[in-house]
C-alpha cells in the first residue's frame, strides 16, 4: 500500500475505495460444500483474483468463492464494522499498517506454518513479508504480493542534461550532485521530487543511513536518533539546500508521480506497483526506466506486501484455510503475476510480473528483495504514521527545523505507543 | 402611467440582470466543463502538467469503459428504485410530521421538534455502524430494504416543510376546519396542495442525495446485484491508480438523470400559486 | 410616502413581526397559528417519521454521548473513563485550531446566502427569458460528485499551472499556491463551499418565493409601490421563513463540513496531511474522522462530536430565539 491508500483508507467517505464486504450469506460447509467470501479492494486486481478463485473452485467441486470488491476508501471502515458484528468475509486482504490492530484484537485465525496442516511454508516467501504478518510468535497472514522501491528516471531529461543514467553504483552524493545538474530553472524542471512519502522516501533513507523508525519491542520511536535524522535530512536538504526538488507546496498542488509523468522532474522514487501505471501510457513507456535506490551508509529498500488472512469468526475455518493455501500457492501466484498488477509473493513466480512489462528493467525491483528491510508497524500503526506525516511536513516545508520537528514527533509517537501497551485501541 | 411604457422600461432594465446571470453562470459551469473535457482525454494526457485544455485526441472510449466495467443498466435500475422509494416516503412522512409541528398544539411539541433537529447536528458518518448493526439484526444485509429504509426518514425534510406550512396563510385551513374536517383531512386536502413548491424542492434534493448516496450502499451491501450506480462508480478507483478520465465519464453519466429530472421539474418553479378565493 | 406601505385593505397584509414579548395581540396571533388542539392527531402524524428517526438516528446519537465518556476501541471494546476525553479535548490545541477554521468557513459560506437570494429573485422575475436554463446551470454544481469537484478545483487553484494564476499573470499579479498556503486556504475552500451551496439555497428560496401569493404583489403595485419597495415590504417578510431555514441549515451544515475540505486539501492525491496549510484548513469533523476512524481513538472522537453538537445546538437555539425579531409566519 502506498501513502495514498494509507491516507484515504479510513477516511474518504465521499470517494470510497476498497475491499470485500461482510458476508451474511456464507453458509456452513458440510461435506465439503460451501460458499466462501473473499474481500479485496483493488479494482485492477479483480480479474486476476476472480480467475484464481475459479481455479480453486475446480479443485473443490461443490465450493464457490465470491470475490467481493469494496473500493479502498470504504474498505477499512466497512471491514471494521463487519468484524465488530461478526459478518466479515471468510478470507480477506490485509496490509501492514492495519495488521497489528486486527491481530491484536483477535480478529484473525492463526495459520499453521509446519506439519501436515501447514497453510504456508515460510521458506517460500521473502522473510520480511512472512515476519510482517506474524504477531507475538503466531502467523496470521499468508503473503500474497509485495512491492519494493526503486529510482525511476526520465531518460530524455538525463540525455538532454548530459548526465549518465543512474545505476547500482550511485550513492547519496551522486543522487544530490546529479539532481542539481538535472535541475533547469528556466524550463521549470527539477532533478528529483522529494515529497513526504514514507514507503517510497523516508523509510528507505532512514534505513540507508542506519537509523530506525520503531524499536524492536514496538515501544519507542526512533525519530530522535541522529542516524534517523540523517536519513530525513537528505530530503529536506534536497529541497532547501540543493534546490533540486520542488517545494512541498508545489508537491502538494501537483502529485510527485504526476510531475514525473509529465517530465517536470527527472527522478522519482516509486514502488513497483506504479510500473503498470507507467507502462499503460505508451508515451511514457518509451521515456522512462528504473534503477536501484542510491546507497547511503548501506543499501536498503522498504518491502511491503499484502497478505490473505482468515476471519476469526468464519463459519468454515478449514475451507477458508484451504483457500488461503491455494491463493498464496504457486498456481494462483503465477496467475497473479501474468496480470502484471502486483509482484506475487511466492518465490519462483515473481519473474512473470517482470516479463509482463519487458521494456522496463524490472529486475531491479525483484533484486531489491535481497537488501530489503521490513515495513515498520505496531498495534495501532495508523495513529503514529499520521503524526509522522504531520510533523515531518513541518520540516519539509521549512516551518520548523528538522530537529524540532522530530523532537515533537518522538514525543507524540512515544505517547501513542505507550497507550497501545494499555490495550487502548481494541 | 400607461401599461406599455412601464413594460418597455422594464424590458430595458433587464439587460443588467442578464449580464450578471450570464457571468455567474459561466463561472459556475466552468469546473463542470473541465470535467467534460477531462472525460474525453486519454489516461496519459490527463496526467500531464500543465494540463491541456482541449483533448489532443477526443477519446470517447472512456464512456465505453464505464459501461464495460460495471453493470451500468442493472445498477441504474437499483438506483432508480432506491431513489424513488426514498423520495416518495420522505415526501409523505416528512410532510405529515411537519404539518403536525406547524399547526397542531400538543404537549411535548417543542422538545420533540428539538429532538428531530438534533439529528441534523451530528456528522452522518456517526450513523453507519449502528445502522449496519440494526440491518444485520433484522437480517436485511444485501437487501433492497436495507438500501431504502433508513433513508425514508429525514429531519431535514421535516424542518423544511414545517417552515413552508408555517408560512402559509391560515385562513383556508380555518375555513376547512369550521366545516368539520379532521386535522388529517385539512392537511391532505388543503395544506398539502398549497405547500407544493416546498414539496417540489424537497423532492428534488432528496432525489439528488439519494442518487449520489455512496457510503451507505457500500457498507450495507456486498452483493453486486444490489449495488446502486454511485457505489459501482466508486469501485472504479484503484488503490494505486485512478483513471480520472473514466471516473469523470462515469460521474457525468451518473449525473445525467438527475439533470434531466431537474430540467423537467424546474419548469414548475414558475411564479407562485395565486391564492384565488382567499380574499375577503 | 411613508415607509409603511400596506398593500391594500382587501388583502391580509403581511404581518409585521411580533413586537415585544408579552404583547397580547402578538400572543393571540401566535396562538391562532395552531389550528388544531387534538393532541392525539399530533402524535399520530408525527409517529411514522419520529419512530424511524428515533431508531436509526437518535439512538446512535445517544450512544455516542455515552461512548464519549469511555475509551472505545476499534472493535467496540469500552472502558469507562469519565471526563477524561473531555479533559483531553479542552487542552488539545488541534481541536481549538480546527474549531477556529470551521468558524471562519461558516461565516464565509453564510455570505453566499444573499447571493442565493439575489439569484432566486432574478430567476423568479415574471417574463424573464431563459430562467429555466439559468436555473439548471446554477444547480449543476449541487449535482456533481464531490470527488470530481475537488479534482477540478485543485487544478484551477494549482500554484504552478492553475488557470487562476495564469489569468492573474496576464495582469502582472503573481498568484500564490492557493490551497497549500496557510494565508489563502480559508478563502480558497470557502469559495468552493459557496459555489456548491448557491444552487442548493437557490432551490429552497425559489420554492419560498412561490409560496408568496400573487395578490400581495398586485395589491402593492396598485398601491403604487415600486419593485424595490415591493421587495422589502412583500417579498422579504414573506420569504423570511425560508431565509430562516436556509440560514439555520447553512450554519448547521457548514459547522460539519468535511469531505469537501478534505478533498480540496488534497487527501485524494496523497498530499492531505502533509499539505503545509493542513492545520489551517482542518475542520472539526475532519479531526473527528481522523481520531475515530484512523487513529482508533473512538471515545475521543465521540467527545469531539458531542462538543460540536452542543455548540451547534446552542447556535441553533439562539437563532430560534432571534427569529421572533425578523421571521414572519402566515
Amino acid at each position: 500500500m502506498r501513502r495514498r491508500t494509507l491516507l484515504t483508507a479510513a477516511a474518504t467517505t465521499a470517494l470510497a475505495a476498497g475491499c470485500g464486504g461482510p458476508s451474511a450469506s456464507s453458509s456452513s460447509s458440510k461435506s465439503g460444500r460451501g460458499r466462501l467470501t473473499y474481500g479485496v479492494w483493488d479494482v485492477y486486481q479483480m480479474d486476476a483474483m476472480r480467475r484464481a478463485a475459479r481455479e480453486f473452485e475446480k479443485t473443490r467441486p461443490g465450493v464457490s468463492v465470491d470475490v467481493q470488491l469494496t473500493p479502498n476508501g470504504t474498505y477499512w471502515t466497512k471491514l471494521r464494522t463487519a468484524c465488530t458484528s461478526g459478518s466479515a468475509p471468510d478470507v480477506f486482504w490485509m496490509n501492514g499498517p492495519n495488521f497489528g490492530l486486527y491481530a491484536d484484537a483477535g480478529q484473525l485465525l492463526p495459520l499453521e506454518t509446519s506439519g501436515a496442516n501447514a497453510v504456508l511454508d515460510p521458506d517460500d516467501y521473502p522473510a520480511d513479508l512472512v515476519s510482517l504478518y506474524r504477531w507475538n510468535g503466531t502467523q496470521y497472514g499468508a503473503p500474497k504480493d509485495f512491492d519494493t522501491v526503486a529510482l525511476w528516471f526520465n531518460k530524455e531529461l538525463f540525455d538532454r542534461a548530459g548526465v549518465d543514467h543512474p545505476d547500482a553504483s550511485w550513492t547519496w552524493q551522486d543522487l544530490i550532485v546529479n539532481a542539481q545538474r538535472l535541475t533547469d530553472r528556466k524550463r521549470g524542471t527539477y532533478g528529483l521530487a522529494a515529497p513526504v512519502w514514507a514507503q517510497e522516501y523516508y523509510y528507505d533513507s532512514i534505513a540507508q543511513a542506519g537509523g530506525w523508525v520503531i524499536s524492536k519491542d514496538r515501544k519507542h520511536s526512533g525519530y530522535s536518533d541522529p542516524r534517523t535524522r540523517e536519513g530525513l535530512r537528505l530530503w529536506v536538504d534536497m529541497i532547501h539546500r540543493y534546490k533540486a526538488s520542488p517545494t512541498l507546496q508545489q508537491l502538494t498542488d501537483t502529485d510527485a508521480t504526476q510531475m514525473f509523468q509529465s517530465g517536470k522532474v527527472a527522478m522519482v522514487q516509486d514502488a513497483s506497483y506504479n510500473a503498470a501505471t507507467f507502462y499503460a501510457d505508451p508515451e511514457l513507456r518509451a521515456k522512462v526506466d528504473v534503477a536501484p535506490l542510491a546507497k547511503g551508509r548501506r543499501r536498503a529498500t522498504i518491502i511491503h506486501g499484502l497478505a490473505n488472512v482468515v476471519y476469526a469468526r468464519t463459519a468454515q475455518p478449514e475451507l477458508a484455510r484451504d483457500f488461503v493455501r491455494f491463493m498464496s500457492g504457486r498456481r494462483a501466484s503465477l496467475i497473479q503475476g501474468k496480470y502484471g498488477t502486483a509482484i506475487p509473493a511466492r518465490n519462483g513466480t515473481q519473474q512473470t510480473w517482470a516479463d509482463a512489462m519487458p521494456r522496463f528493467d524490472l529486475k531491479v525491483h525483484l533484486d531489491a528483495v535481497g537488501y530489503s528491510v521490513p515495513y515498520p508497524i505496531s498495534t495501532n500503526t495508523a495513529a503514529w504514521s499520521h503524526q509522522e506525516l504531520r510533523w515531518l511536513a513541518r520540516a519539509w516545508s521549512g516551518d520548523e527545523s528538522l530537529t524540532d520537528a522530530t523532537r515533537s514527533l518522538t514525543k507524540a509517537m512515544d505517547k501513542l505507543l505507550a497507550q497501545e501497551g494499555k490495550g487502548g485501541a481494541r | 402611467m400607461a401599461e406599455t411604457t412601464r413594460r418597455g422600461s422594464r424590458e430595458g432594465r433587464r439587460w443588467p440582470a442578464h449580464l450578471l446571470l450570464t457571468v455567474g453562470a459561466v463561472v459556475t459551469v466552468f469546473p463542470l466543463l473541465w470535467e467534460v473535457l477531462t472525460s474525453l482525454k486519454s489516461f496519459g494526457e490527463s496526467t500531464r502538467v500543465p494540463p491541456t485544455i482541449l483533448p489532443r485526441h477526443w477519446d470517447w472510449s472512456n464512456y465505453a469503459t464505464v459501461f464495460s466495467s460495471i453493470p451500468f443498466a442493472h445498477e441504474f435500475v437499483n438506483t432508480l428504485l432506491m431513489t424513488l422509494l426514498r423520495t416518495a416516503a420522505q415526501l409523505l412522512l416528512c410532510s405529515m410530521a411537519a404539518y403536525a409541528f406547524a399547526r397542531i398544539r400538543f404537549p411535548g411539541r417543542g422538545p420533540i421538534f428539538l429532538a428531530f433537529l438534533a439529528v441534523l447536528m451530528v456528522p452522518g458518518e456517526l450513523f453507519l455502524l449502528p445502522q449496519y448493526q440494526i440491518m444485520q439484526d433484522l437480517g436485511w444485509l444485501n437487501s433492497l430494504q436495507a438500501l431504502v429504509v433508513p433513508g425514508m426518514f429525514s429531519a431535514f425534510g421535516t424542518f423544511l416543510l414545517r417552515q413552508f406550512f408555517m408560512g402559509l396563510p391560515v385562513e383556508l385551513e380555518e375555513a376547512a376546519r369550521l366545516d368539520g374536517a379532521n386535522p388529517f383531512t385539512v392537511y391532505w386536502r388543503v395544506a398539502l396542495p398549497l405547500a407544493r413548491p416546498g414539496l417540489l424542492a424537497l423532492g428534488i434534493l432528496t432525489f439528488l442525495w439519494s442518487w449520489n448516496d455512496l457510503m451507505w450502499p457500500l457498507v450495507v451491501n456486498t452483493d453486486p446485484a444490489q449495488m446502486p450506480l454511485s457505489a459501482g462508480l466508486a469501485s472504479l478507483q484503484g488503490s494505486h491508480l485512478t483513471d480520472y478520465p473514466v471516473l469523470m465519464a462515469g460521474s457525468l453519466l451518473a449525473t445525467l438523470p438527475v439533470i434531466v429530472v431537474f430540467v423537467a421539474m424546474q419548469r414548475h418553479f414558475i411564479q407562485g400559486i395565486a391564492f384565488s378565493g382567499m380574499k375577503g | 410616502m411613508s415607509i409603511d406601505t400596506r398593500p391594500t385593505a382587501a388583502v391580509p397584509a403581511p404581518r409585521v413581526p411580533a413586537a415585544a414579548p408579552g404583547d397580547a395581540r402578538a400572543r393571540r396571533r401566535r396562538e391562532r397559528r395552531f389550528l388544531h388542539r387534538d393532541k392525539w392527531w399530533g402524535y399520530a402524524l408525527i409517529a411514522p417519521a419520529g419512530l424511524g428517526l428515533a431508531v436509526f438516528y437518535l439512538w446512535p446519537v445517544v450512544e455516542t454521548l455515552y461512548y464519549s465518556f469511555n475509551d472505545w476501541g476499534a472493535f467496540g471494546g469500552t472502558t469507562w473513563t469519565g471526563l477524561s476525553n473531555y479533559r483531553t479535548l479542552v487542552t488539545d490545541p488541534e481541536f481549538w485550531h480546527s474549531l477556529g477554521n470551521t468558524a471562519i468557513y461558516t461565516v464565509l459560506v453564510l455570505l453566499g446566502i444573499p447571493l442565493s437570494m439575489l439569484l432566486a429573485v432574478l430567476l423568479n422575475l415574471k417574463g424573464m427569458r431563459g430562467t429555466g436554463v439559468y436555473r439548471t446551470l446554477y444547480f449543476l454544481p449541487v449535482v456533481t460528485m464531490p470527488a470530481a469537484v475537488a479534482v477540478v478545483w485543485r487544478w484551477l487553484y494549482n500554484g504552478d499551472v492553475g488557470i487562476i494564476n495564469q489569468a492573474l499573470s496576464v495582469v502582472g499579479v503573481h498568484g500564490t499556491y492557493w490551497v497549500s498556503d496557510p494565508a489563502t486556504v480559508h478563502f480558497a475552500v470557502a469559495v468552493v463551499g459557496v459555489w456548491m451551496t448557491v444552487g442548493y439555497n437557490m432551490i429552497l428560496l425559489l420554492a419560498g418565493l412561490q409560496s408568496i401569493p400573487q395578490d400581495y404583489y398586485e395589491a402593492a403595485s396598485l398601491d403604487g409601490a415600486g419593485r424595490v419597495r415591493q421587495f422589502f415590504s412583500v417579498t422579504l417578510p414573506l420569504l423570511s421563513p425560508t431565509v430562516f431555514f436556509t440560514t439555520v441549515l447553512s450554519v448547521i451544515q457548514s459547522l460539519q463540513v468535511f469531505d469537501l475540505v478534505y478533498l480540496i486539501l488534497g487527501a485524494n492525491t496523497g498530499a492531505g496531511i502533509t499539505n503545509p496549510a493542513y492545520t489551517d484548513g482542518e475542520t472539526v469533523v475532519m479531526l473527528f474522522f481522523q481520531k475515530a476512524f484512523y487513529d482508533n481513538q473512538r471515545g475521543y472522537g465521540a467527545a469531539i462530536v458531542c462538543a460540536l453538537f452542543v455548540l451547534i445546538l446552542a447556535l441553533t437555539a439562539v437563532q430560534f430565539r432571534l427569529q421572533k425579531r425578523w421571521v414572519h409566519y402566515g
